[in-house]
This record gives structure tokens, C-alpha cells and sequence, in this order.
């Protein structure tokens, strides 16, 4: 009776153990895939001299992403895209982080509603 | 008589030709319509609604050219920069979300929208001074509750 006690306990704990285990090697792996994802540069996007660049951006098709645009010029733009429902003032010297949605494969235009003269740009879902 | 009906003629005939050229008149589905107050909803409803959503009303006179081109074009340019049908997909880049409110505020506040010549014939799209001040105090409640822009 008090063999059979102590075997159960022993197999608690080990099963305890396991799990404990398991559960610290998901975090690890959560974390290191975290962290090499934040390594990644983002996709971005410079406007400097009046354009952008670089004027075509391919992105992963279907994934939402984070794209990073800098206004590399003297005076304040405006990051806009009708077909994406996306716009941001950015202002001289400044980076900002624009979240853009999942793209459907495609081609969807941006530019720059504060200069009609900057040519435009087109991210490239694929 | 014979000199009147020699100009009106040719601009019965430009006027006729003109309805050759259509637009379609369409409402897209609305994907995610504008969550907000009911008193703002209905101010915004009446005083922006036709351009700015996917709710248009399209009058008799909207079928007729000239001016079926030029309430096509308004209707087009103002659901491109400010869709209230199309809200959550603002509201996803929290940047954005706040520009068009902002946008929103400044036009009210300017007195730009709705546009005169609309307004000619809505009269009920004009707004008090009492709806100015309650939709600017509206965008800056929902300003003042939107986190930091990246």
C-alpha cells in the first residue's frame, strides 16, 4: 500500500515535470521566433528630393505588415493611399510606422497628397 | 422665332448627346460602418452621408447630365478620402483613424463642408452652430481616447 502510494506520487510529479517542461520550451520558442521577427527590418519607404523611394515596394501578399516612411525632404508630406485607406502626415526629418492591412495580390498606389508634383509609388502585394 | 430656334435647337441636341455619357449610380456594400453617438450619427448622416459613405441617395436629377458627371466625381473624390462605410480599415492604423478625424474637425470648424452648391440643394445638410461645436467635441473625445500614433 505505501509502495503503490509513493510510485503515484512519483509519477505525478514526473508528469508535472513534463508539462512544466513543455510549457518553458513553447515560451523559448515563442520568444526566439519574437525576437528574430523583430530583427527583420521593415518594409519602408523614403521620400527624399520630391520622390519616393523606392517608388515600387513588394510586399508578402495576404499578411498584414508594418511599413516605416520617412520624410527625408524640408517640408511636410502627406503619406496618403485611396485604395489602401491610409493617411499620415509626416513631418520633416521624421519616421513614423503606418500598420497596413493584408493585401490581396495586386497593385495599390500611394502618394503624396501635400505635392502634386511627387510622382507617385505602388506597393506590390505578390 | 426662326433665330431663337436656331440656337435652341443645336442645344437641345448637345443637351440630348450629353446623356449619352453615364455613370453608374452604385452603393458598395458597407463594410464596417462608423461606430459613434447617435446625435453624431444622425448630424453626419444628413450633412455627409451622400459623398462620404457608401449610403448615397441618388436623386432623379443625379441621372441626368451634366449634372450626373458632376455629383459622379464628388461622389467618387469624397468616398476616396473619407469613407464612413469603410471606418474599421482606418481604425486600423490608429495614425490614420486620427488624421481623419482631425480632417473631420478642420472642415467643420471652416465651415467647408458640406460643400455651398450641395447645400443649395439639401438645405437640411447645413449645420448649426450648436452640431459644429457637438462634432468637434465629439473628434476630440474620440482623439483624446486613441493611443499614441507610433
Amino acid at each position: 500500500m505505501k509502495l503503490k502510494s509513493i510510485l503515484s506520487r512519483s509519477v505525478g510529479r514526473a508528469l508535472v515535470a513534463i508539462v512544466l517542461a513543455a510549457l518553458l520550451a513553447s515560451a523559448v520558442a515563442t520568444h526566439a521566433a519574437d525576437a528574430a521577427a523583430a530583427q527583420e527590418p521593415l518594409p519602408a519607404i523614403t521620400l527624399k528630393n520630391g520622390r519616393f523611394d523606392p517608388s515600387e515596394l513588394v510586399v508578402p501578399a495576404n499578411t498584414a505588415f508594418k511599413l516605416q516612411v520617412t520624410n527625408g525632404d524640408a517640408e511636410a508630406i502627406e503619406f496618403e493611399s485611396f485604395e489602401v485607406h491610409r493617411e499620415r502626415v509626416v513631418k520633416p526629418g521624421e519616421t513614423i510606422t503606418v500598420f497596413m492591412p493584408s493585401l490581396s495580390p495586386g497593385t495599390y498606389k500611394f502618394f503624396d497628397d501635400f505635392h502634386g508634383s511627387t510622382p507617385n509609388g505602388v506597393i506590390v502585394a505578390k | 422665332m426662326r433665330r431663337l430656334t436656331k440656337c435652341l435647337l443645336p442645344a437641345a441636341a448637345a443637351a440630348v448627346a450629353m446623356q449619352v455619357v453615364r455613370y453608374p449610380r452604385t452603393n458598395p456594400a458597407v463594410e464596417s460602418d462608423l461606430v459613434a453617438p447617435s446625435e453624431i450619427k444622425s448630424v453626419l448622416h444628413r450633412a455627409c452621408y451622400d459623398c462620404h459613405s457608401n449610403e448615397t441617395t441618388w436623386p432623379w436629377y443625379t441621372a441626368i447630365a451634366p449634372a450626373s458627371w458632376i455629383i459622379h466625381h464628388d461622389v467618387e473624390e469624397g468616398r476616396s478620402r473619407l469613407n464612413f462605410s469603410s471606418w474599421a480599415d482606418y481604425a486600423e492604423d490608429p495614425g490614420t483613424k486620427a488624421r481623419k478625424l482631425d480632417e473631420i474637425s478642420k472642415s467643420v470648424a471652416r465651415g467647408d463642408m458640406a460643400p455651398w452648391y450641395y447645400r443649395m440643394l439639401h438645405p437640411d445638410a447645413g449645420l448649426s452652430d450648436g452640431e459644429r461645436a457637438e462634432l468637434t467635441r465629439w473628434v476630440a473625445e474620440e482623439l483624446g481616447s486613441e493611443p499614441a500614433s507610433p
